[in-house]
């Protein structure tokens, strides 16, 4: 091996330098061998006067405990530019590995204000060539509504973001974490509480945004045939008639309705419908298509199906649009789609990750990369400790109030029953994927069991507890016991009910009372759900009885629960 | 025609009774409805946008539409007419023109209501669209909030009609002071006969009445229907639409086609272009303020119209004797009564025949459009008829009104109780079948809870048109002589007789009142009790 010669002389005269050329030039497998083969203080030493280029490929190769003493030698700021540098299929596997307190440890060191937000790579141009203007840049805008009680509730934390050509962005999110208003704002359609909208530099209440939008529920006028459907836009900006019609017709061809322009859109099917909704968007060639969870009302193949002809169109470049906003709560249709990924965080909302995906369209939904997307992404979700520490948290800030997952119990039961099922642990995507749900649906199941210490969840999997499993194999009787153990012990809002019920002398409240004290935290729409999962769970639990006549909750009494119950539902 | 209205006034115009004159009385009547009926839309869709898009403006008319809603109309009767009479002393057109103005009072707000309530709710998504797109005002209007308020629109229309001819049949033939007012329709021609005792002339009234009704209806109603079905709000085209041979016929029509082509089609394209322009140029923000000042000036002369009208009021009821009051009182709680009395008997007899016929799809189907036609035909036309049968068997008014009401009112509650029962779903039958409950459980545990919410409906429409015929049934001018009985419907109808301005304004009052305060206390409790407990969610 006359490599290995030349190194072992290289490194007797001490030329530190020439032994990283040397290991830059190998291959990065042979190079980590060779760096493995010499004693550690060495390979810190040699590590360090590696390129960030070849630093990272070798690094790649690497078992995590090795990569991770080798990155740590380094200084910070060179260390976060080795980690940014490796392919993100690798890191991803990197942090994978990680045991889960040095993961935890790792991100704050790659830390703010990149966050692990930006492990992929900070979205700018491309190549080094000067940034591209966004269309459309949002600054610090926020929103927050007015309590009933007076104050405000803020849905939509301080964010900055801006919508560049050239891409598919999509924004990823929990349900109720405020994506739809986030469009709205991004679109002109919604004003931002604070902060400020600009198209094009000029701020949006002055310009005439020249977007399309596609709804989740395509929002046709159903008395209008599909051409007059597609025309609407076009009859507002006073094209005349035979123009309009022309231009329709046009439209309507490149997304597959030829023959559909004289059908009303109830004679349709969903998938049909959105072409009509897709092509209303084209009309007006807008600058920024904007997609509000455009296959989610769907089903999975007519969904499938669009998607791809969506990508054709676009990559073809059969649309004459700068950009796709598309929001979603799936995951894997925003890793398919999208060039960058914003995820969102909840209660109130901000941007948790935003990061590019480089994989050449059009992407494979087995491949291991792609999977290692999704993972990614499911991690995020998954991680809550991610956005519940923000660094700059005040002293004596209140602390967020719980919030409830919107779980029903018997969801619960059934998670838990087929974790237990599946040998107790399991990747999350995988769980759903083997369901069929949605990551949305799916998560506030999880969080909920989680929240119950039922499960644990971390960084994309699941493990059930050993109360999670006493659970599961219990009979009716013992499950509403343990239920009412685990939720007086972890649930906040249910530990506030049962004393409050406990210390009257007639053991009843009105739920108002509730209802106010958690208008405190969440808006009015939160706190009804706030509520009516509370509810299900304390009924459940036999923590207290509600009846809906006169809006009052009284603490449970087996005795005489069983009549008044019937009768006040 | 015009010769007619332009004419003198008529202080007796024969009616003539031979049934050949009957298709000329019916085309008055008709076209009275119809004029006033176009009015009302007018002023619906006024009314309707202004109160949807200005929310300071919505504030006031919005209450105010609710109070007009439960004013009694028949009490605007002598003091529209004797304004009316005022305005055009010597030509027929003033009493014309007042007996237009009534069912315009008459059928103007729940159809105002309706279009309100729709724009209101039109789907967010279907609003972003419209603003996304930068439609236009007119555009809106044309291709989202017309189209959206269709349904609700025509099915409000047809109630409003069916009020419309209850209050025509009352207001063709009246007294006021010393002059016998008379129009010449079907209304007058029923009354005519009814004081003739000419039995050969009331069948063909009555016939004509209803040939009327039934030709509007398969003209008119059926065809309208059916093509508003496309502006239902589905997302699925419905298993079942109504279908119309009128219509069919229209729209296979060339002739039809051809005249919509060269004449609506240019002038829609043409003022959609114009706003689309008038928004892009930003021209709309100037004229906007303008706007704004006409805005300004109009409430202004709205909000001192009010207060001098309230001004009036109170200085109207301040002249009314003291006696007058007690008058009034005494009336109100025998009205009360009556109507309470009314709804009970109603009751009595509909919802066993409702559930009977509703529990049987086949019966239903025939029993329905029966009961659809009976419903149409305006109490008021049959009043005369009532009477004459009361006055032959030697009864009074005591018992006439009472039956004069319940004409009027059980048939609102007969279809609302069989659209009630027909919903009940099989599998709730099937429960009670396998369970073997008897007749008192069935009744107790399904029938009466599952038809509840249409009941409640059926009583608040039957309660609010009692409440108002007994301006018509209390008190009757027949023959020559005076019927009448205690209540406050008799009080109002003998103030106009009298012109006693006073008592008329104090019982009119008294009775809105009385009207929104059982609306308020009883009637939304209870819906808002039916459309959450007892609804049947499928």
């Amino acid at each position: 091996m006359p490599r290995a010669d030349k190194l072992r002389e290289l490194l007797a005269r001490g030329d530190w330098d020439g032994v990283a050329a040397l290991l830059g030039n190998l291959d990065a497998p042979v190079a980590g061998d060779v760096l493995l083969s010499v004693p550690p203080e060495t390979q810190q030493r040699l590590f360090r006067s590696l390129p960030v280029e070849a630093a990272a490929r070798i690094a790649a190769t690497l078992p995590y405990y090795d990569a991770y003493v080798l990155l740590h030698s380094r200084p910070l700021e060179e260390m976060r530019a080795v980690v940014d540098r490796m392919e993100i299929g690798e890191q991803l596997r990197f942090f994978d590995e990680l045991p889960e307190a040095l993961w935890q440890q790792f991100m704050e060191e790659l830390g703010e204000p990149r966050g692990v937000a930006r492990v992929a790579e900070a979205p700018s141009a491309p190549g080094g060539l000067p940034p591209v203007p966004p269309v459309i840049e949002a600054r610090q805008i926020e929103k927050s509504y007015g309590r009933t009680g007076g104050g405000q509730v803020q849905v939509i934390a301080p964010v900055n973001l801006s919508i560049e050509p050239g891409l598919i962005i999509a924004l990823l999110g929990p349900s109720g974490s405020g994506k739809s208003t986030l469009l709205r704002m991004l679109s002109g359609l919604a004003p931002p509480s604070k902060g400020e909208v600009r198209w094009h530099g000029e701020p949006m209440s002055d310009s005439r945004p020249n977007v399309g939008i596609v709804f989740q529920s395509f929002a046709l006028f159903p008395w209008l045939t599909v051409v007059e459907n597609v025309e609407v836009p076009l009859l507002a900006r006073g094209v005349p008639r035979r123009e309009r019609r022309h231009r329709a017709s046009r439209v309507l061809d490149s997304v597959g309705l030829t023959g559909f322009a004289g059908a009303y859109p109830k004679e349709l099917s969903g998938g049909m419908k959105q072409r009509v909704g897709l092509a209303r968007a084209l009309a007006v060639e807008p600058e920024v298509l904007f997609m509000d969870e455009p296959f989610s009302a769907l089903d999975v193949l007519t969904a499938e199906n669009l998607r791809g002809e969506l990508m054709e169109l676009w990559l073809d470049r059969k649309m004459p649009i700068a950009s796709i906003f598309l929001v979603t709560h799936n995951i894997e249709e925003a890793v398919l789609l999208a060039d960058r990924v914003l995820v969102l965080g909840r209660n109130p909302a901000k941007i948790r990750a935003d990061f590019r995906i480089k994989t050449k369209h059009p992407r494979d939904h087995n491949s291991p990369e792609f999977l290692l997307y999704v993972d990614y992404v499911y991690k995020l979700l998954t991680q809550p400790s991610l956005e519940a520490r923000p660094p700059s948290i005040a002293p004596g800030a209140k602390p967020p109030y719980q919030m409830l997952p919107h779980a029903r119990r018997g969801a619960i039961a059934g998670f838990l029953e087929l974790l237990k099922d599946r040998g107790g642990k399991d990747d999350l995507y995988r769980v759903a994927d083997e369901l069929r749900m949605e990551v949305d649906d799916l998560l506030p199941i999880v969080e909920a069991a989680a929240l119950l210490s039922f499960v644990k969840s971390a960084r994309g999997d699941v493990a059930i507890t050993a109360a999670g499993k006493a659970f599961a194999e219990a009979d009716i009787h013992d499950r509403k016991h343990l239920f009412h153990e685990t939720a007086l012990a972890n649930i906040t809002l249910l530990q506030q009910m049962n004393s409050a019920l406990a210390s009257k002398s007639d053991h009843a409240m009105p739920l108002e009372f509730f209802r106010d004290l958690l208008q405190q935290h969440f808006s009015e729409k939160e706190t009804e759900r706030q509520i009516e999962t509370a509810l299900n769970w304390g009924r459940y639990a036999g923590i207290l009885t509600y009846y809906p006549a006169d809006d009052r909750l009284t603490l449970y009494d087996a005795s005489v629960s069983a009549d008044s119950e019937a009768e006040g539902s | 025609m015009t010769r007619y209205w332009a004419g003198p006034v008529g202080t007796q115009p024969d009616i003539d009774l031979s049934p050949a004159a009957l298709p000329k009385y019916a085309l008055f009547s008709v076209a009275r409805i119809a004029i006033a009926y176009a009015i009302s839309l007018a002023v619906t869709v006024v009314y309707a946008y202004i109160a949807a898009h200005n929310a300071r403006a919505e504030r006031v008319m919005i209450p105010l539409l609710d109070t007009l809603q439960s004013i009694p109309v028949l009490s605007f009767l002598p003091p529209v007419m004797v304004a009316m009479v005022g305005l055009f002393p010597a030509r027929q057109v003033g009493v014309e023109l007042g007996s237009i103005l009534l069912i315009f009072t008459g059928q103007v707000w729940n159809m105002t209501f309706s279009v309100y309530s729709s724009i209101k709710n039109i789907p967010r998504e279907l609003r972003e669209a419209a603003e996304v797109y930068r439609l236009s005002w007119w555009q809106q209007l044309l291709q989202l909030e017309l189209p959206y308020s269709a349904i609700g629109l025509v099915w409000n229309s047809m109630m409003s009609v069916a009020g419309g001819w209850f209050f025509l049949m009352a207001c063709e033939m009246f007294v006021l002071g010393n002059r016998d007012l008379r129009l010449p329709g079907l209304g007058s021609y029923l009354q005519t006969a009814a004081n003739a005792g000419d039995t050969r002339a009331i069948v063909w009234g009555l016939a004509a009445m209803i040939a009327v009704i039934v030709l509007l209806d398969q003209l008119i109603w059926r065809p309208v229907i059916a093509w508003s079905e496309k502006f239902k709000f589905e997302q699925v085209e419905a298993f079942h639409t109504p279908r119309s041979p009128v219509l069919d016929l229209v729209r296979h029509s060339r002739l039809l086609s051809l005249a919509g082509r060269v004449s609506v089609g240019p002038a829609r394209e043409a003022l959609t272009l114009h706003f689309a322009k008038t928004r892009a140029s930003g021209r709309a923000r100037i004229r906007s303020g303008l706007a704004k000042w006409v805005a300004r000036a109009l409430a202004a002369a709205g909000a001192a119209a009010m207060v001098y009208a309230v001004a009036r009021m109170v200085m109207g009821l301040g002249a009314a004797s003291r006696a007058g009051f007690a008058e009034i009182f005494v009336g109100a709680g025998a009205t009360f009564l009556r109507v309470e009395l009314v709804l009970l008997l109603a009751a009595l007899w509909t919802i066993p025949a409702g559930v009977y016929i509703g529990l049987r799809p086949r019966l239903a189907a025939i029993a329905q459009p029966v009961a659809q036609i009976a419903a149409s035909v305006p109490a008021t036309a049959l009043f005369p008829i009532v009477l004459l049968g009361l006055i032959r068997l030697g009864g009074g008014l005591g018992i006439g009104s009472i039956v004069l009401l319940l004409l009027g009112t059980q048939w609102y509650l007969l279809f609302n109780i069989i659209a009630g029962a027909s919903a009940i779903p099989t599998d709730l039958k099937e429960v009670c079948d396998v369970y073997r409950l008897n007749r008192a459980g069935r009744w107790r545990k399904l029938l009466l809870p599952g038809i509840f919410p249409f009941l409640i409906t059926g009583f608040v429409t039957a309660s609010g048109g009692a409440w108002n015929a007994s301006i018509v049934a209390e008190y009757f001018r027949f023959h020559g002589r005076t019927f009448s009985t205690t209540g406050l419907g008799a009080v109002i109808s003998r103030a106009t007789d009298r012109g006693d301005f006073a008592v008329l304004l104090g019982a009119t009052v008294t009775m809105a009142v009385v009207v929104v305060t059982v609306n308020r206390l009883v009637w939304r409790r209870l819906y808002a009790l039916a459309s959450t407990r007892f609804r049947l969610e499928v």
